[in-house]
């Protein structure tokens, strides 16, 4: 899996982070001392209660959000220090999403949905958007718009916009909350065969033990600290 | 209803300020604009009326003549022989002051020792009308001032025989009197005595003995300020405030017209022995002379500014209508946003009825708040609005001088009325709407808006019936304006139910060709107006209405104009024009002094000159305006016309002019004949000094100087009918060879320092055009009213457009996309509705330009406009369409930029 020197470095790495929202007159401080580093091809989890921090801390992982202190180093880059404009398309070239919600586009196609990102990076590459699409089994939806498709099928589309412009990383935020526990595994399943397959890093935000037990490492967020567990034993 | 109910109702609200404020502002501007118009009108109304009333006072009736007024004797006849009684002579006319530019004055020549009760004003008594008695002398007791004061007066002409026997008059006496009594003795004795208010005397920095400059005709004569009237309350402030009051010979002195009185008041009981009285008086009259109720001045001349009136104010029930969909817009979005809230409150056991009546409250509110601060506004526009009215009043109808504002408390009722009913009614739909959410049922957004999408055909159709509806009703043959503007409305409301259709059609057209330049993006844009069809056809269809009606109302202008010049250049065919200065406007309402007329036609240089008088006389049917003209024959018997001085209608010039210079006929203005219904062949009748007389009509020309339209004589048989030898204009035509600016040069030195305007034919058609420009002025402010309520509605509608989308948007800022792409979409998107509205608005616009001009302008107005579009027009619609939706979209698209994509995606 690790092939040179330099994707031997890790892929992102987190320093001394802090969060804290200001609310009224009083701040308030949601993630404190964030310290970690994933590696390239990782598939890591992070668990932790609702409200405890975890879409944050993707948040600032991805350079939507700017953290209080701290940096965050991704493919050696440290967003932290970017502009606004520079981390935008950072994000669009190296970055791919996954909302809990599908977060699909209402006013596009299913396949425009996925050319999105494409042109985004300059590319109108619609053979690929299509061969992605028949990865995830939804080549003759192409033309429907998302709220044709059931909700499984949405996040199914959302996995495949998520990868169509061959990021470096993918940040899920539970993917699979809005699912059932069958249609949410075929999501889980198709997440980690089609980064795994590609080579990507995936940071994945679950409530699901099915998902943690895919993962090469997993975390939890507990009282704004990031602590690393080891990671369930798995079969294979 | 629940208290708890209403706190989230509030709430919601307080949380949608910006979007609660802006259809507030749009609610207030509509009703601000339709209560300043309707101010303004009436505001010119009451002071004109006030201004009949100052100096008909109170009269019951009037004896009235031709256009050089009664003489003397029939008001001593009248007095003296027949012993009608109370009867008072009266000499009036406006004057402008030309030391006080844009001021007039009525001069009003009274005699005091007849005035009696007829204008209270005098004596301080201006609200308890006096008891008349069986005598009919009232309650007055003799002053004593008189007996002996007049002992060493010059006696005035009139009064060797008219005052004798009369007991000396009841100014002055037991404190009544307003007047010192030195100033009746200097009223009566100096030359040029006049009295004003003491305000307006000190407005104008006048003591008594100064002496005021009096424009009568080309002529200027000193009047002197003998002393001043101090009015008694607040109505008679300011009826006296441009009243300039002097003994009657002194007036007929000032005006030239001695001998001559304007008329008689009379004040007569009513009951058989009014009646009888009444019999008397019509008996002794001679053939010019004729007994009116008082009122009938008044009335007659508000009727001929109804129809503008009526144009102004339907205008600006389009601005009120613009508001509507604005409220219509919040409204619907609100429910749109709480569709879910409201579901769980069905869920929770609120009934229809209460979520309707809680939607409806909530549009009441507004609309309350809305018209709250729309009356201060309109009252503060009035102000601007009421100048632009009085001077297109006095620039078309008549001379008034609206001084103060008149708020009535119906206008502002009327207002009230209008404001809450409109946004009660925009509120009627999505409170309906609001019951229909099923309980708890959480309808996705694209449901709602496959909904407005599967709505928009029915919309369409019921857009189609309303077109229908509106044609049918131009199509009834009628002279009435109602249904005309009911039809205007009809079509711009069946125009603004078409709009979902076509923005979708428009859009679909669109779109391949921006998916083919901007891609993705460029199909996210366009699909973005469709999808969210709920809420941007409406902002659409505000817009649309607010251009098309820029364009509608600018084409007819525009067409007016164009009709106007090309009248204006075979109208105005001599080289010269001569005329007495207006009293505060470009009308002939002067005319100029006889000698004046006999120096500069025979002047050299001057091949012909053409007189032209303008007159008011009477008719079976109310005034007429009467143009007696002067043509220079040739030697074939016809007029020396030098081209074509009249277009004409009907009727073949040769033997319409034959008609007119030999057999006596007369030619009407197409506005006279439109309303009077006369063809060529039809006759009309006129009261003449030699009694009433029949004309046929010759011919009926085009002419654009007057809505109420003119009856033109030649002068030949004016002068044998009237006694009037007055003359308002000449058209002079130079000689061959002789240089137009050398003849204005040597004519205006012939014309020394007597006030008159000498214009080149280019500066008269100026002059003219400026006019016309002045009258539209007011229309021009309503237009850009107009627009900006709908640039609150497209704004308003942005916002809420944009807020709604933030999760899409911030999905899409974490896919990448810059705050500047984001702008660029945003914006493209707003100006994508822009360019739907401008495009949508040419075709709307023309179809009403098209009824203005051909329906309703000749319903108004009896003309005919030929309709003229300058491309201008229309290319300036789109871009004020797309430049007024790319503004509003700034903000919103700034805003959204801004917004962080990470809170813009949190979950709610
Ligand atoms: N923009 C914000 N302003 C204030 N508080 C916020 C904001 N975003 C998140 N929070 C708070 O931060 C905490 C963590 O939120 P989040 O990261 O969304 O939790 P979760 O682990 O459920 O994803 C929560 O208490 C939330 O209320
Ligand atoms: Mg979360």
């Amino acid at each position: 899996m690790l092939t040179d020197g330099d994707s031997r470095r890790p892929l992102v790495v987190l320093r001394g982070l802090g969060k804290s929202y200001r609310e009224a007159e009083r701040e308030r401080s949601v993630l404190r001392d964030v310290n970690a580093t994933i590696g390239r091809g990782e598939l890591a989890v992070v668990l932790g209660r609702s409200g405890s921090g975890k879409s944050t801390l993707l948040n600032l992982i991805s350079g939507i959000d700017l953290p209080t202190s701290g940096e965050v180093m991704v493919d050696g880059i440290c967003l932290t220090g970017l502009s606004e404009q520079a981390r935008t398309r950072f994000r669009r070239r190296h970055i791919g999403f996954v909302f809990q919600f599908y977060n699909l586009i209402p006013t596009l196609t299913v396949e425009e949905n996925l050319l999105l990102p494409l042109e985004l990076n300059g590319r109108r590459d619609k053979g690929r958007a299509l061969a992605l699409l028949a990865e995830v089994g939804l080549a003759d939806r192409a033309a429907s718009f998302p709220d044709r498709l059931s909700g499984g099928e949405q996040q199914r589309v959302a996995v495949a916009r998520a990868l169509v412009h061959d990021p470096l990383l993918v940040l899920a935020d539970e993917p699979t909350g809005n699912l059932d526990a069958e249609t949410g595994g075929q999501v889980l399943a198709l997440l980690d065969r089609l980064s795994r397959a590609a080579g990507k890093t995936l940071v994945m935000v679950t409530h699901s033990v099915e998902a943690a037990g895919l993962a090469d490492r997993v975390f939890s967020v507990q009282g704004g600290h990031l602590v690393e567990r080891a990671p369930l034993l798995e079969d294979s | 209803m629940s208290r708890v109910l209403w706190l989230a109702s509030l709430r919601h609200l307080s949380r949608h300020a910006w979007q609660v404020a802006l259809a507030t502002l749009g609610i207030a501007l509509g009703v601000a604009v339709v209560v300043s118009i309707d101010l303004a009108n009436d505001s010119a109304r009451r002071a004109f009326a006030l201004a009949g009333e100052t100096v008909a006072g109170r009269a019951t009736h009037q004896v009235v003549g031709g256009p050089s007024g009664l003489p003397d004797d029939l008001y001593r006849h009248l007095r003296l022989d027949l012993g009608v009684r109370p009867s008072a002579p009266v000499v009036e006319a406006d004057l402008a002051a030309p030391d006080y530019p844009g001021r007039t004055f009525h001069l009003l020549g009274i005699d005091p020792f007849a005035e009696g009760d007829f204008r209270p004003y005098f004596t301080g008594n201006a609200t308890a009308p006096a008891p008349i008695d069986s005598q009919g002398r009232g309650d007055m007791a003799p002053a004593p001032i008189d007996s002996q004061g007049r002992g060493d007066m010059a006696p005035a002409p009139i009064d060797s025989q008219g005052r004798g026997d009369m007991a000396p008059a009841p100014i002055d006496s037991q404190g009544r009197g307003d007047m010192a009594q030195g100033d009746l003795l200097a009223l009566l004795t100096s030359p040029g005595a006049v009295l004003l208010s003491a305000e307006t005397a000190a407005e104008l920095g006048l003591k008594p003995g100064d002496t005021l400059t009096l424009r009568v005709g080309s002529q200027r004569r000193q009047a002197v300020l003998a002393g001043t009237l101090l009015p008694s309350d607040e109505l008679s402030r300011r009826a006296l405030a441009d009243l300039a009051v002097a003994d009657i010979s002194t007036a007929q002195e000032l005006l030239g017209q001695v001998g001559r009185l304007s008329r008689i008041d009379l004040l007569v009981p009513e009951g058989p022995a009014g009646e009888a009285t009444l019999a008397r008086v019509r008996a002794a009259l001679p053939p010019e002379a004729s007994v009116l109720p008082a009122a009938a001045r008044t009335q007659i001349l508000e009727q001929m500014t109804r129809a503008f009136d009526l144009n102004l104010s339907a205008l600006s029930l389009l601005a009120l209508l613009v508001g509507m969909f604005l409220i219509y817009n919040t409204m619907t979005f609100s429910v749109v946003q709480r569709r879910a809230l409201i579901g769980t409150l069905r869920a929770v056991g609120v009934s229809r009825r209460e979520v309707f009546a809680l939607v409806l409250s909530e549009a009441a509110l507004l609309g309350l708040v809305g018209t709250a601060l729309g009356l201060p506004l309109g009252i503060l526009l009035a102000r601007g609005m009421v100048r632009l009215v009085s001077q297109t009043i006095n620039d078309l109808y008549f001379t008034v001088a609206v001084r103060d504002l008149a708020i009535a408390p119906l206008t502002l009722g009327k207002g009230a009325f209008l404001g809450l009913g409109a946004t009660l009614l925009a509120g009627l739909p999505p409170a309906w709407e609001a019951t229909t959410a099923p309980p708890r049922a959480v309808l996705s957004r694209s449901h709602l808006e496959a909904g407005a999408r599967r709505a928009a055909p029915r919309l369409a159709l019921g857009g189609l019936v309303a077109l229908a509806l509106g044609l049918g009703l131009l199509l009834l043959p009628s002279q009435e304006l109602l249904p005309s503007f009911a039809a205007l409305l009809a079509i711009v409301i069946g125009c603004a139910l078409l709009t979902p259709m076509a923005v979708v059609g428009l859009l679909a057209l669109l779109r391949p060709a921006l998916g083919r330049v901007w891609g993705v993006l460029g199909r996210l844009a366009a699909r973005g107006v469709v999808a969210a069809l709920s809420r941007t056809a409406v902002a659409i269809a505000a817009l649309t209405v607010a251009v098309s009606v820029t364009v509608g109302v600018g084409v007819m202008v525009d067409s007016f104009r164009a009709t106007v010049v090309s009248w204006l250049e075979t109208a105005l065919q001599a080289d010269v024009y001569v005329s007495a200065p207006g009293l505060v406007s470009n009308r002939p309402d002067q005319t100029l002094d006889p000698a004046l007329v006999a120096r500069l036609s025979s002047a050299p240089g001057v091949a012909v000159a053409n007189t032209y008088r303008r007159a008011t006389v009477t008719s079976p049917e109310g005034p007429v305006e009467l143009i007696a003209l002067r043509l220079q024959t040739g030697p074939d018997g016809l007029p020396d016309l030098r081209g074509n001085l009249y277009r004409f209608k009907e009727g073949n010039p040769r033997t319409v002019w034959r008609a007119f210079t030999s057999e006596g006929a007369a030619i009407v203005s197409e506005p006279y004949a439109y309303r009077h219904h006369l063809t060529v062949g039809s006759r009309l009748r006129l009261q003449t000094d030699r009694g009433e007389r029949e004309f046929p009509v010759a011919g009926v020309f085009y002419d654009y100087g007057s809505d109420q339209g003119v009856v033109m004589l030649s002068r030949s048989t004016y002068d044998q009918l009237w006694d009037d030898r007055g003359v308002s204009s000449l058209g002079i035509y130079a000689a061959a060879g002789v240089q137009v600016g050398d003849l204005v040069s040597s004519l205006r030195a012939l014309a020394g320092d007597s006030d008159v305007l000498i214009r080149s034919n280019r500066a008269l058609r100026a002059a003219s055009l400026e006019v016309f420009d002045r009258t539209f002025a007011i229309t021009g402010v309503l237009r850009l009213l107009a627009t900006l309520v709908a640039f609150v509605g497209v704004l308003s509608a942005l916002l809420a457009l944009q807020l709604e989308r933030a999760r899409e948007l911030g999905v899409l800022r974490a896919s990448g996309l810059t705050p500047r792409q984001l702008w660029g979409l945003v914006s493209a998107q707003t100006g994508l509705m822009g360019l739907a509205a401008g495009l949508l608005s040419l075709p709307v616009g023309l179809a009403l330009a098209a009824v203005l001009i051909f329906v309703i302008n000749r319903r108004s107005f009896g003309w005919t406009l030929q309709m003229a579009v300058a491309p201008e027009v229309l290319g300036q619609a789109l871009l004020l369409a797309v430049a007024a939706a790319l503004l509003a979209g700034v903000y919103p698209a700034w805003k959204m930029a801004r917004t962080s994509p990470a809170a813009a995606l949190r979950e709610e």
